[in-house]
């Protein structure tokens, strides 16, 4: 009976053990749960069915928001983002067109900023030809370069200076043509000194550059003959409208020609010529003269000009009263009528020096006393019809011209008479090509022909 | 001497005639001009010097007289401004047509 208790102790034990087992594997396997546990599951059920229900909520009101654009925030903020985006490109294009603006000013005040070209302007004009005489001799090449520098020093003051290169043959020679310091003092008077081109001349002081003369040479008496070319001196000049016409002048004081009478260096013929390249103004004495041009209408203009000067020869011995003049006309008229430009240019100048022993030691058989009297100048009437729609022939621009030279009433005795007909062709504003042929016919004792084909190439810059 | 009275006569006399001509031809009414029945003539440049006139027509009428006109790309406003200054000198103009003929070579590139 004694070992039956503890046995049924440890049966006990063992059916206890077994139940417990028992008990914990119907806990994991069975569809019965602890109350702990159904609460627990319970109250996490209840929250998360809450949360569905927030989140079908949140859902429903989403749908409706979307049912509903006009008031939608999002939208509208996406149109106020895309007009600001607009406004902005507009800005960024207005930005980029003010700086396209600022860069091409800047260029431009770059490119005037360049030397030479702020204040200082360097421009001229060259040319190259040849002269092939008709009747013997040698064709004669010739080639120029003249550069001209213009200069404002302030909107008043000018100053210009040219130089001349020319080679003429085997002869190269360097001048100064120009150099004048100009001071505007009002609205139509300015004053000039230094070296100036002759005011009383318009052929030399308007029409000598190469580019701008109608033919390859230039007319007798007017250049190189009985007015000078340039004084040395100060000049007064202007232009002032008159009514609905203007009109332009210009007075000097220069130096005076010298009157030439050198016989050991001159022929009998050259006694009484005027030596206008008399810079050391022998004898003290100056020239005073002036022009005055009258523009009745704007195509036509017409000049008088004139310089007195008492003229000695070289070594004192006595003196001579110059009186020179001139008379010009230019008309330009761009006729529709005609389909180009009609170009007529006319002067005509006298040179008178009083009476003079010239020769007094009779070295060259004189003594010779006259009257020094001489007269010269030119008519030459240019067409291009400009209007004319073929390329080629508005381009051209037949030329003719007739000039003389009057000396038959001093001891040269030579007169010269001139016909020259040209044609030219523009190649732009200022680039030309002339031909020429000019009939040239001379009367007096020491007579001669020298017709001649003349070809020039100008520029001018 | 009257041999260079009568010269300096003759020469001036013919000059005169010959501008007194040309402006003849340059004044040439519309009455003239009907009469030959040629459809009247429009002239590119107005027959007046009067201070009214703009820069063009002034930079036409005084640049032609003496050579062919530089087109206004020529030169950059700079570069005008000196040679403008250089043609009122030579070229005897007033301070109003050197006003104008500049600021219109300035405005035309």
């Amino acid at each position: 009976m004694k070992k039956s208790l503890p046995t049924l102790i440890a049966v006990y034990a063992l059916l206890m053990a077994g139940g417990v087992a028992r008990s914990q594997e119907q806990t994991n396997s069975e569809p019965y749960v602890s109350r702990a546990d159904y609460l627990k599951l319970k109250a996490e059920h209840d929250t998360l069915k809450q949360e569905l229900e927030s989140v079908q909520s949140q859902m429903h009101e989403f749908l409706k928001r979307s049912a509903a654009p006009e008031s939608d925030p999002v939208k509208t903020r996406l149109q106020e983002l895309e007009k600001k985006d607009a406004a902005r490109q507009t800005e960024t294009d207005q930005a980029l067109d003010d700086l396209d603006k600022q860069v091409k000013d800047v260029k431009i005040m770059a490119k005037d900023s360049f030397p030479g070209s702020t204040k200082m302007l360097l421009t001229g004009y060259g040319s190259a030809g040849f002269i092939a005489p008709d009747h013997g001799g040698s064709t004669l090449f010739n080639a120029t370069f003249n550069p001209i520098f213009l200069w404002k020093l302030s909107d008043r003051l000018l100053f210009e200076g040219e130089l001349e290169a020319q080679l003429e043959g085997h002869d190269t020679s360097v001048a100064l043509e120009m150099a004048q310091i100009s001071y505007l003092l009002n609205d139509y008077l300015t004053v000039s000194a230094g070296k100036f081109l002759n005011p009383m001349n318009y052929f030399v002081e308007r029409q000598h550059m190469s580019w701008v003369n109608k033919l390859p040479d230039k007319p007798l008496a007017v250049y190189d003959g009985l007015l000078a070319e340039a004084n040395v001196g100060f000049q007064l000049r202007g232009g002032i409208p008159v009514g609905q016409t203007k009109l332009g002048y210009a007075f000097f004081v220069a130096n005076a020609p010298e009157l030439r009478m050198d016989t050991n260096s001159l022929s009998a013929g050259e006694l009484g010529t005027l030596e206008f390249n008399n810079f050391d103004n022998l004898g003290n004495h100056v020239a005073v003269g002036g022009r005055v041009g009258f523009y009745p209408v704007p195509e036509l203009e017409i000049g008088y000009g004139f310089q007195y000067a008492d003229v000695k020869p070289p070594g004192g011995l006595g003196s001579a009263n110059s009186l020179l003049q001139s008379v010009d006309l230019s008309y330009v008229h761009d006729s529709v009528r005609l389909k180009g430009i009609v170009n007529v240019k006319a002067q005509w100048v006298w040179s008178h020096v009083d009476r003079f022993a010239y020769d007094p030691a009779g070295t060259l058989g004189g003594p010779f006393v006259f009257n020094n009297t001489r007269d010269g100048g030119y008519v030459q009437l240019a067409y291009r019809p400009s209007r004319v729609a073929n390329a080629f022939i508005k381009n051209l621009e037949p030329v003719f011209r007739f000039d003389r030279l009057s000396q038959a009433r001093t001891t040269t005795g030579v007169n010269e008479t001139r016909y020259t007909v040209g044609l030219n062709y523009w190649l732009g504003q200022s680039t030309v090509l002339k031909a020429a042929y000019e009939f040239d016919g001379q009367s007096g004792p020491e007579a001669d022909r020298h017709n001649a084909v003349l070809v020039q190439f100008v520029t001018g810059f | 001497m009257k041999l260079m009275t009568r010269s300096l006569l003759t020469g001036s006399s013919l000059v005169l005639l010959c501008a007194g001509g040309l402006l003849l031809a340059s004044c040439s009414t519309p009455a003239s001009r009907s009469a030959t029945n040629a459809p009247p003539e429009k002239d590119p440049v107005p027959k007046t010097a009067a201070p009214g006139l703009g820069g063009a027509q002034l930079w036409a009428q005084n640049c032609a007289h003496c050579h062919n006109v530089r087109s206004p790309d020529s030169y950059s406003d700079a570069q005008w401004d000196v040679a403008m200054l250089h043609m009122r000198v030579r070229a005897n103009l007033t301070a109003e047509e050197h006003k104008k003929i500049l600021a219109f070579l300035k405005s035309a590139h």
